[in-house]
């Protein structure tokens, strides 16, 4: 696609969808790993990804920067841009991406240690970023489908996680 | 209980979409008949060109052709026409309808 790209033969536009959606694919891998946890109690393969969740979520935010590029390519000046902006799709997609800058520059060993408890807490602002991505997909198409496609079974997991008491949680560990 | 009744739901929920039609994606939808009797989108893209559009992209969707580009005004838009007649049906922007053809 990159490659295409540099050729001339796909432009900004068509590069806009697959780093987006790429974005969003690996937010909700990292957001889906702590309810597989509570559901599934302890297994040797989700500690593997979990140790690795940071990652995914510099992953989904470098996907991001990516988007946002492509985007600022397209449009290509300010005034079409602020034309825009207010359409549900648009500021949806640039609260998220103002809520996942803190969430990127902290991902690191250092910030974590300086943040100690907060640092957690600051984590979850992925949950209303989660959010406004959902409103940003389906609002830039007018269509339901692929979005929630994608956020069902984060949504349904984190809903599985929440509702389930602590109880059940241990007995599955 | 919750684990299941939350199973439950979400396979209902899985049920209720996949038997939801996929809706269309265009905004506009032309009948326009065969594609045999269209004109091509290189006849409609050089004609746009002449009247002060750049054109980024074109394609075909809801059977009109979806093109995207600027108009003469310097308006990103998304614009819809009729592939027979090449009759200028929509053109909008993300959020905002700038030109909607009555009865379209």
């Amino acid at each position: 696609m990159m490659f295409g790209y540099w050729s001339g033969e796909v432009i900004a536009m068509d590069i806009l969808r697959p780093t987006g959606e790429w974005s969003a694919r690996l937010m909700i891998f990292a957001m889906i790993l702590s309810p597989l946890v509570s559901l599934l109690g302890p297994r040797p393969w989700l500690n593997w990804l979990v140790q690795r969740r940071r990652a995914l979520g510099v992953a989904a935010f470098a996907y991001a920067v990516l988007h946002l590029i492509f985007y600022l390519i397209d449009m290509g000046n300010l005034d079409d841009m602020l034309a825009e902006f207010w359409a549900l799709g648009i500021w949806t997609g640039w609260a998220a991406m103002l809520l996942f800058v803190p969430l990127a520059i902290t991902s690191n060993d250092a910030s974590m240690r300086a943040l100690k408890v907060g640092w957690k807490r600051l984590q979850r602002l992925v949950y209303p970023t989660a959010v406004l991505v959902l409103v940003h997909w389906i609002f830039i198409h007018n269509n339901l489908g692929p979005a929630l496609v994608h956020f069902i079974p984060l949504m349904l997991l984190v809903a599985a996680r929440f509702f389930l008491s602590p109880k059940t949680q241990t007995k599955g560990a | 209980m919750r684990l299941f009744s939350t199973l439950i739901l979400g396979g209902a929920a899985a049920v209720a979409f996949v038997a939801s039609p996929a809706s269309a994606t265009g905004v506009i939808s032309c009948k326009a008949g065969p594609v045999s009797g269209w004109k091509s989108q290189e006849v409609l893209t050089a004609k746009l060109t002449k009247e002060g559009w750049t054109i980024r992209k074109s394609k075909v969707d809801g059977g009109c052709y979806e093109v995207y580009g600027t108009t003469p005004e310097g308006d990103r838009v998304e614009a819809y026409f009729h592939p027979v007649t090449l009759e200028k049906l929509y053109v909008g922007r993300r959020g905002e309808v700038l030109f909607r053809k009555a009865g379209y």
